[in-house]
């Protein structure tokens, strides 16, 4: 009898430090809807979340410098790439999701070493006042693009810094080939005004007026429109690559069940659900969860898909010959 | 040989100093020379821990690379003359001309000093940007680009030029204005009076400035990222590019090294050359405030120099201050307070964090500060002159190459430091110590040593003679070097950004996550909160000093 008390009383203890658990979250999502995700995770499941912001590229660098004492648990964002990179690397854990079942071959990966958050097009903003004032039509496709009528007025990131813009290089890619996705870029480079350190840069510089038309994955530009900026969003005709933003557990993290708690969260449909409760603009990556009013849904737009393998593999000496050929450097 | 050897044995003698002085050279081996030279093993290594020289032989090959190098050092050797210039006509303006509102002048001078890295930057954008207030809304310009090499030097010139009329300031006031009278009383023309007088004299004075700007510009890493642009390209921002967005280090290593070469040539040439040369006219006090070889022209023409650059400093404030409180510049100028709320719910641990590392590194700062310089001036020591350099160093190495090289020294056994306050607190106090140590140095060194001697005479020991002799007389320079360590430690970016964690982030940081992504506003608000805590901080910290100075001076000079 006491043996057994002491035995559930035991367990009360762990499941209650269990409870107390905090865990570490190094995250790719933009700081303001981080907050927010992760505070509905905390209210349904009463497990406390420390979260740092650092950008893919940054976060990437240090959990790879950490990698002898990892700080963090959970890798939250940065598009699924980056995650199979890290993966082969060694810097994260394999745990299946209670609900993976639910989820497309593209959102998670098939060991369990990481799973889809949520899921944003790429798309063009576009200020609408500006143009009118200028006398020009709104861009529909990549090619108008490269209207000389567009010289710099356009913002989009750097692919040496941002894994949106490489997002955008992998996508021309599969829709021209590399020579031929090169070759435009190169003439894109005329219109450009700047390229920007981060993916959600464009974005920001559009509401601001600092620039005309800007690249970058589309909630930016939902969350414009939807504040009443003169701002339209356009999905080039051609198609347009999409971001898998993903999560990995980090390998040695000290709080694995917190860890597994998050994947199993945000993978559920309640956790999907969140996304537009909270008003993110991320597209959810459940059949079974809607988008909420006014987001398009994945069928109404020309999607692209890109091998992440590939992108993965060729990272490096694609933002290389970037630099090479488009910067002129 | 012999004399070291007796060096030692002195030293043997007095166990405390020999402890102080063991603690000083571990303290540095490991903390300055450690980090680096972790930095230059990264830069010869693949990922697998072979030893190459790849990564240098792609300063031949890669165009983007000889680029960076040549745009650093081109825009260090612009914004150098420039904002030595700039410093040069304003401290001239308000050390010998009499002039209304010097005081003030001075104070709006400075204030780029104490303010978070990017308020340049920010302003800039707000004012000359593409939909900027000046540019697109009175002059109606269409397609004004602020990008690239003009942003950044105009940035950095703002940045920058107060550093130049700062140290410029000191030296001007070290000339004597009679000397130029006495030149113009025995005939000489105004003209002739400032060539011939004048300007040599302060020459070794404006070539310090000049190298001082021409480091802090070189290792800037705060306005090439928002303003230089990937079309042109930077040495410190493309080495924190190389690690961050191309995740590698062993490039960003080698960058760091490559960038470190000109920061420490000019540091070099500043303290072994320069310095030597510096020309001191006055003994004892000033005689006269205001020089006559200014005519009234001349006058009035430096006058309105001097006001529009500190109209300009005015105006990029104001400009900060208006986009922290309203809703989104250039568009919707509603008043508002969400940026600031923002600052005070989401940003508030950062501000807790920064003011925490500020208060426990500034002290830190001073102490050891002063204790090197007591020991550099007042005592004999073998490897006196490494230690000297050691301590120093720190001031002409890059941000970023300390940032590099600790998260390679601390993240490895035997010393781990990743994601810990020590890790900040460290890395600040050994960057910003240097300063202390120039100021303490200088103050020690025209103080007659027989007053420390005499103290020991009368029976106190080494202790005491320090605390109650050395330590009043080098008040003031611990002031300056507590206010320095601490306005730095609120402000710095450039190695802070390899440092913070999910424990411990900074302000700084915040901001330029929020400059990255386009909300400005927020930007703004942090960079204003900031501004005030330094602002409060800096009268604390004289309140502090002058009643410390009052209940333990017993002699005072001058």
């Amino acid at each position: 009898m006491f043996v057994r008390r002491l035995a559930v009383l035991a367990t009360a203890l762990l499941l209650s430090l269990a409870a107390a658990q905090t865990l570490v979250v190094y995250s790719s999502v933009d700081e303001e809807n981080s907050n927010r995700i992760l505070a509905a995770f905390t209210a349904d499941t009463g497990i406390q979340v420390q979260m740092t912001f650092l950008s893919t590229g940054p976060a990437l660098a240090r959990i790879e410098a950490e990698s002898a004492r990892p700080q963090a648990d959970v890798w939250f964002g940065a598009p699924s790439e980056n995650h199979i990179d890290a993966k082969g690397r060694g810097l994260t854990q394999p745990y299946v999701a209670a609900e993976a079942g639910a989820l497309i071959g593209e959102f998670k990966d098939a060991e369990g070493y990481w799973h889809a958050i949520y899921t944003n097009p790429l798309a063009l903003g576009v200020r609408t006042d500006v143009l009118a004032q200028r006398g020009l039509e709104v861009p529909r496709s990549w090619a108008d693009l490269t209207n000389p009528g567009y010289r710099g007025l356009i913002q989009m990131p750097s692919p040496q810094a941002s894994g949106t813009a490489r997002a955008v290089v992998f996508t021309l890619i599969e829709l021209w080939g590399e020579d031929a996705a090169f070759a435009y870029m190169a003439d894109l480079n005329a219109n450009v005004q700047t390229y920007t350190q981060s993916g959600t840069a464009p974005s920001g510089a559009l509401g601001l007026g600092e620039t005309v038309i800007a690249l970058q994955f589309s909630p930016g530009f939902l969350k414009l429109v939807d504040e009443g900026f003169p701002v339209e969003v356009v999905f080039p005709a051609e198609g347009v690559g999409y971001e898998v933003a993903s999560m990995s557990i980090l390998a040695g993290a000290q709080n694995l069940d917190a860890a597994k708690a998050l994947v199993d969260w945000m993978t559920s449909a309640r956790g999907q659900e969140q996304l537009s409760a909270v008003k993110t603009y991320f597209l959810p990556i459940r059949a079974d969860v809607s988008a909420g009013e006014g987001i398009p849904s994945l069928d109404e737009i020309n999607l692209v898909s890109y091998d992440p393998a590939f992108a993965s593999a060729n990272r490096e000496r694609l933002v290389d010959r970037w630099v090479e050929e488009v910067l002129g450097q | 040989m012999r004399r070291a050897l007796r060096e030692i044995r002195i030293l043997a003698r007095d166990p405390l100093l020999l402890f102080l002085v063991a603690t000083v050279f571990v303290l540095i081996a490991l903390f300055v020379v450690y980090p680096l030279a972790k930095v230059a093993i990264a830069s010869l290594q693949t990922r697998g821990g072979d030893w190459t020289a790849e990564h240098y032989q792609l300063l031949q090959t890669r165009r983007l690379y000889q680029n960076a190098l040549r745009n650093s050092l081109s825009v260090a050797a612009l914004v150098g003359v420039v904002g030595t210039a700039l410093g040069f006509v304003v401290a001239f303006t308000l050390t010998r001309v009499d002039v209304p509102f010097k005081r003030a002048l001075h104070l709006i001078t400075l204030l780029p000093i104490i303010s978070p890295p990017f308020v340049g930057a920010v302003s800039i954008l707000f004012l000359f940007g593409f939909n900027g207030l000046v540019t697109k809304q009175l002059l109606g310009l269409q397609d004004f680009n602020i990008y690239g090499r003009w942003g950044v030097v105009a940035s950095q010139i703002f940045t920058f030029a107060p550093l130049a009329y700062l140290s410029l300031r000191g030296v001007l006031q070290s000339i004597s204005p009679v000397l130029e009278d006495a030149a113009y009383n025995v005939g000489a023309t105004r003209w002739q009076a400032f060539w011939r007088v004048t300007f040599p004299l302060s020459l070794p004075g404006i070539f310090s400035a000049f190298l001082v700007v021409f480091i802090e510009s070189i290792s800037d890493f705060g306005n090439p990222l928002v303003l230089a642009g990937a079309a042109f390209p930077m040495l410190a921002p493309q080495a924190y590019l190389e690690i961050t967005g191309s995740f590698n280090l062993a490039r960003g290593a080698m960058l760091a090294v490559v960038l470190l070469i000109p920061s420490l040539i000019a540091f070099a040439v500043q303290r072994y050359w320069v310095s030597r040369r510096q020309y001191v006219t006055v003994t004892g006090k000033p005689t006269a405030s205001t020089s006559r070889i200014v005519s009234p022209a001349a006058k009035w023409a430096l006058y309105a120099l001097v006001l529009a650059f500190a109209a300009l400093v005015l105006a990029f404030y104001a400009v900060i201050v208006l986009g922290a409180f309203t809703r989104v510049w250039g568009f919707d100028y509603t008043p508002t307070l969400q940026h600031l709320r923002y600052v005070f719910s989401v940003g508030l641990k950062s501000v807790y964090d920064t003011l925490i590392i500020a208060i426990v590194s500034t002290p830190l700062s001073g102490l050891l500060g002063m204790l090197v310089a007591y020991l550099v001036v007042r005592r004999r020591f073998p490897g006196k002159a490494a230690l000297e350099f050691g301590s120093i160093l720190s001031y002409a190495v890059p941000g970023t190459v300390v940032g590099i090289g600790y998260i390679l020294a601390f993240n490895t056994p035997p010393l781990i430091l990743t994601g810990t306050l020590a890790i900040l607190v460290l890395a600040f106090v050994f960057r910003y110590v240097p300063v202390g140590i120039q100021n303490g140095i200088a103050v020690l060194k025209q103080v007659d040593p027989s007053i420390e001697e005499a103290a020991q005479n009368l029976g106190a020991d080494a202790v005491t003679t320090f605390r109650k002799v050395t330590l009043p007389l080098l008040a003031p320079a611990f002031f300056s070097g507590l206010v320095y360590a601490f306005v730095r430690a609120m402000t710095a970016i450039s190695a802070a950004i390899f440092l913070v964690s999910a424990n411990w982030n900074l302000m700084t940081v915040q901001i330029l996550n929020q400059v990255g992504s386009g909300r400005l506003g927020v930007a703004a608000a942090f960079s204003i909160v900031t501004i005030v805590l330094v602002t409060i901080a800096i009268a604390i910290i004289t309140v502090l000093v002058e009643r410390w100075s009052k209940t333990t001076t017993t002699v005072r000079f001058g």
